[in-house]
């Protein structure tokens, strides 16, 4: 379980100090998968690098089960924007990144398979099309095993078919695993798709200005429902609304 | 293949241009100023063991060089160029001292070490040091923050750090920072066999044997002839280390989904 309480966090000191995120507080139950939408630039990584403990909360308190954050927590993993693959590590070598620097005996062979990647181990991410090198990313992430899961955008700029592709896998492992996860996304269709509430976040500094109740979010057809339309538009009149 | 084509045909090409200019010069003076190709490789060919001696020395001056430079430039540089503040204190003391030919100090490196083998690699050392220093310094200041933020995420120590990102993130521009400071390095090499090997027999190295027969025209050139083989052994061998270090670099084509 993830809360966050009061959370605000600013870059930089003095006159060129900038606020992105402004007194936040919300809470994550275990097992929940809640997506996270705003306008580019209002601070979603910056939440997600706090929640991480890559970045100290300005003020306010983190807590993944009841203990606050003060740094990287081994049960606690991060997708990041673009995948952030080694360019120089093969499709292997960048799945294993993590198990290699926390010292594990575990591979990734097994995580890699379940992404469609086998036989791709030896290959370097210049030799990948965009939607390999997110599932490489995915793999990384989840070769961990980790019980929270922290999403920046994974399925952003790709192929419509591709995307989709990459959202059923998410949420295919999100089922078999039971991970709580936190998904960033600019792309509304799929938070509603994958999010049992969605949180909006407004323009910089973001504050929390709505949390959308979406208990349907993974369910089969949900996608073709009028359920889903009706909140789809919802969540875009808010966001327009907002950049106003 | 194709690169050894290429090779080949510089070769004949300079060898071209070469003969033609000692053609002219022949004409303009009426007598031989500079050698023909053939002379050359004549006088070279007699005096093999001599030529061989003399690279061998000067290639190992130089590769012992580069290996100094490079084991106190390069993790001085990452380390500089990657932690900010370090940066802004030891950047002006870099770009005070880099710009000092180190020839310039020629002679204080004398007085200081005397004439042996010290001072000669000491020379080309400092030449050196300061081309890696300024380059790794200048690539480590370069790495996206997202590949800092994918191992840090990951728990990574500073160690670690350095290892799975600094080091081979900036591996590419400090061989190419290596590439080119073989011209630079060269010509130290000559230069301090020249100036502070007035002693040492011709054997000592190339610098000194074209030097030592500056009345010997043929076999002078035949010394130059071995600088520019030296220049390329250290060069070719940058690049082949460059290509299996930095293989993910030389890849093309996309995979499919
Ligand atoms: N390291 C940093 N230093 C200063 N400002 C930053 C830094 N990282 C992000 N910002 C600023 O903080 C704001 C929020 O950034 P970010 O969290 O990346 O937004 P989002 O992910 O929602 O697009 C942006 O205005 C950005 O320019
Ligand atoms: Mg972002």
């Amino acid at each position: 379980m993830i809360e966050v309480e009061s959370l605000s966090l600013a870059y930089g000191r003095g006159r060129r100090e900038i606020m992105t995120l402004d007194d936040i507080s919300f809470s994550v139950e275990e097992g929940e998968l809640v997506s996270l939408v705003g306008p580019s630039g209002c601070g979603k990584s910056t939440l997600l690098f706090a929640l991480d403990g890559l970045i100290k909360p300005t003020t306010g308190h983190i807590r993944i089960d009841g203990e606050e954050v003060h740094g990287i927590r081994r049960d606690v993993a991060l997708i990041l924007q673009d995948a952030g693959l080694l360019p120089w590590k093969t499709v292997r070598d960048n799945a294993e990144l993590g198990l290699r620097i926390q010292g594990l005996k575990d591979d990734a062979t097994q995580t890699l398979a379940t992404l469609g990647l086998e036989g791709f181990e030896s290959r370097y991410p210049g030799e990948l099309s965009e939607g390999m090198k997110r599932r490489v990313g995915i793999a990384r992430a989840l070769a961990l095993h980790p019980r929270v899961l922290l999403m920046d955008e994974p399925m952003a700029n790709l192929d419509s078919l591709t995307r989709e592709k990459i959202q059923n896998l998410m949420l295919k492992q999100w089922k078999e695993r039971g991970f709580t996860g936190v998904l960033v996304t600019h792309d509304i269709e799929e938070a509603v798709l994958l999010g049992q509430r969605v949180l909006v976040f407004s323009p910089r500094p973001a504050v929390l200005s709505e949390v959308l109740a979406n208990p349907e979010a993974g369910m089969a057809e949900y996608r073709g429902s009028e359920k889903f339309s009706e909140r789809v538009r919802y969540l875009r009149d808010k966001l327009q609304e907002e950049e106003e | 293949m194709r690169y050894i084509a290429r090779y080949g045909l510089a070769f004949v090409l300079l060898l071209g241009v070469w003969w033609l200019a000692s053609w002219i010069l022949f004409l303009v003076h009426e007598r031989q100023v500079l050698p023909t190709p053939w002379m050359t490789f004549q006088v070279g060919a007699q005096n093999i063991r001599l030529l061989a001696t003399a690279f061998g020395n000067s290639a190992w001056r130089f590769l012992l060089s580069l290996c100094i430079a490079f084991s106190i430039g390069l993790p001085l540089g990452l380390v500089v160029g990657f932690q900010r503040k370090l940066y802004e204190y030891f950047s002006p003391l870099v770009h005070l001292t880099y710009p000092i030919p180190p020839v310039a100090l020629l002679m204080f490196l004398y007085l200081a070490f005397g004439i042996g083998e010290t001072v000669k690699v000491l020379v080309v050392v400092v030449a050196l040091f300061f081309q890696v220093l300024v380059a790794a310094q200048g690539a480590a200041r370069q790495i996206p923050q997202s590949y800092i933020t994918s191992v840090r995420s990951a728990g990574a120590n500073t160690w670690q750090l350095y290892r799975h990102v600094v080091f081979p993130a900036t591996l590419p521009s400090v061989f190419t920072a290596a590439r080119v400071s073989v011209g630079l390095g060269i010509t130290m090499v000559y230069i301090a066999e020249n100036e502070l090997g007035l002693v040492a027999g011709p054997e000592s190295g190339l610098g000194r044997l074209i030097d030592h027969f500056a009345f010997r025209p043929d076999l002078a050139m035949a010394g130059v002839v071995g600088l520019a083989l030296l220049g390329l052994t250290f060069y070719s061998g940058l690049d082949l280390l460059d290509r299996w270090l930095c293989r993910w670099r030389h890849l093309e084509g996309h995979g499919e989904g």
